[in-house]
């Protein structure tokens, strides 16, 4: 009965990997930082032939610097990501979450370290959408399980927009003329039109202030992190390197918070 | 009309190659605790035993009524929530204990069909010369069985190793969710799906060969 030796050897082989695999997942150590992203948003996170970069990457490693913690990224796909943080298998998300009251009661949030605004976006050429408010009657997408989702049902119009959610690549198909619009910040937007060979662009301005930060679980090791990351923040703020991280991916500085209400300044999130 | 990016197709090739063997590896795990798992199945339903008939008959309802990726979100994210412990299990762990019992309640559905296919007079021939229930189900039927069974197994084979391709939900990077990674930072979505799309079809070309071939095996007592 070869086949049945055979198969009894791949078995053992097998359960010697799965032992590995399970080996690795408890080895937790003390003082490591598991940082969960996406790597599906530019310039945000993303992948470029194998190689985990962006801004929140740079962010999280100079933070990481401050607090001697082991920064270890997990990435995921973004509609799994908050189910990671609740089972405990990572420790934040730097994947530009935006502050919300929702989310504000559910997680203990740092400090906020981008500060942006929601904007809408169309193919090129397509004139007929100026803004927020030429949405009605459109169909606009936007990643699910992100803020904007929230952000347009609070328009008073909102059942008017045919509003879809998507897994991954909204840019995609407003390139493509499958939906008019999508929603995302105006950071990431404006990098995406510029740098990428998609043929998009804004749609008039930024309609929503955004604050985003890292969600921490709410519990006594999750507070103590975050506190930890909080102290780690205020340090890179005083010495520039905030700055400087954003002024490397963004040719701007996003990190500041606008001085006044009728400031300039615009910002993104997921 | 822009053309093919041909440069950034042949870069994305050795990079996604390297992310097979975990692609490969999920699934052959997931296909041999299947086998294992299908097989118990499929006997204790065609020997009906007491108790245990019923117990198979739900696992396979449920497990063939859901979705994979339910299975799998249900398993990896709800459970813990409830059984602290499953924290500890991670992604690649949850992804082939996700694939094993799935599909080992569509292979133990097609394993209990090629048994009761293999005809009754050959049990009574082996009960007649003394052989006990376990000695002919591992003698004489299973055997036979697996020939039977052989073709429509490697499909379910198949299936698993693209089925891999839902591990990304649970943050682990394999073949598909690399892919996904590189085309939203390239925004060469045609490139990047068409490189990946290839490999797949590659390795189930070679697993179809390997199937030709064992079956060829095991039907040599068969040719006349």
């Amino acid at each position: 009965m070869t086949a049945f030796r055979t198969l009894a050897r791949t078995l053992a082989i097998t359960s010697l990997g799965l032992a590995t695999f399970m080996g690795t997942a408890t080895a937790a150590q003390a003082e490591t930082l598991r940082v969960g992203m996406s790597g599906g948003y530019y310039p945000f996170t993303f992948v470029d032939h194998d190689k985990l970069q962006g801004f929140e990457v740079d962010v999280m490693n100079a933070i990481g610097k401050q607090t001697g913690d082991d920064i270890k990224f997990v990435t995921a796909s973004f509609s799994g990501l908050a189910g990671m943080l609740d089972s405990g298998r990572i420790d934040t998300i730097a994947n530009q979450i935006t502050i919300t009251p929702e989310r504000q009661a559910k997680y203990a949030f740092s400090e906020p370290y981008v500060y942006d605004g929601a904007q809408v976006v169309v193919r090129k050429g397509n004139d007929s959408i100026h803004g927020v408010e030429d949405l009605k009657g459109k169909t606009v997408i936007m990643n699910l399980g992100s803020n904007y989702e929230t952000l347009l049902k609070e328009l008073p119009y909102a059942d008017e927009i045919n509003l879809k959610t998507y897994e991954s690549n909204i840019e995609q198909d407003v390139a493509l003329g499958r939906a008019d619009a999508f929603v995302m910040d105006r950071t990431s937007a404006s990098q995406v039109i510029k740098d990428k060979p998609l043929p998009l662009q804004l749609a008039g301005q930024p309609f929503s202030k955004i604050e985003n930060a890292l969600p921490f679980r709410n519990d006594d090791a999750g507070r103590a992190q975050r506190d930890r990351v909080n102290k780690a923040l205020d340090t890179l703020r005083d010495n520039g390197e905030l700055k400087a991280i954003s002024e490397k991916w963004f040719n701007s500085d996003i990190t500041e918070a606008p001085q006044s209400e009728g400031s300039e300044k615009t910002g993104s999130d997921s | 009309m822009q053309a093919l990016n041909l440069d950034y197709m042949v870069g994305l090739v050795p990079v996604l190659l390297g992310y097979l063997p975990l692609t490969l590896g999920m699934a052959a795990a997931g296909m041999v605790c299947a086998l294992i798992l299908s097989c118990l199945l499929a006997v204790i339903r065609v020997s009906r035993l007491p108790g245990l008939n019923q117990a198979a008959k739900l696992f396979i309802s449920f497990f063939r009524g859901t979705p994979l990726l339910v299975q799998l979100f249900l398993f990896y994210y709800g459970l813990p929530q409830f059984l602290s412990f499953l924290v500890s299990i991670n992604g690649v762990t949850a992804t082939i204990m996700g694939l094993t019992l799935h599909f080992s309640a569509y292979m133990a559905e097609s394993i209990r069909a090629a048994i009761t296919g293999i005809d009754r007079s050959q049990t009574e021939a082996a009960q007649s010369i003394g052989m006990t229930q376990f000695q002919t189900m591992r003698r004489i039927i299973l055997p036979q069985a697996t020939r039977v069974a052989t073709p429509t197994l490697m499909n379910y084979f198949i299936d698993m190793i693209k089925s891999t391709s839902l591990a990304f939900t649970l943050g682990v990077t394999e073949l598909m969710g690399a892919t996904q990674k590189e085309a939203a930072s390239s925004f060469l979505y045609f490139e990047a799906f068409l490189v990946v799309a290839l490999i797949y079809w590659v390795i189930v070309e070679a697993l179809s060969w390997c199937q030709k071939r064992l079956e060829k095996r095991l039907n040599r007592a068969y040719q006349r």
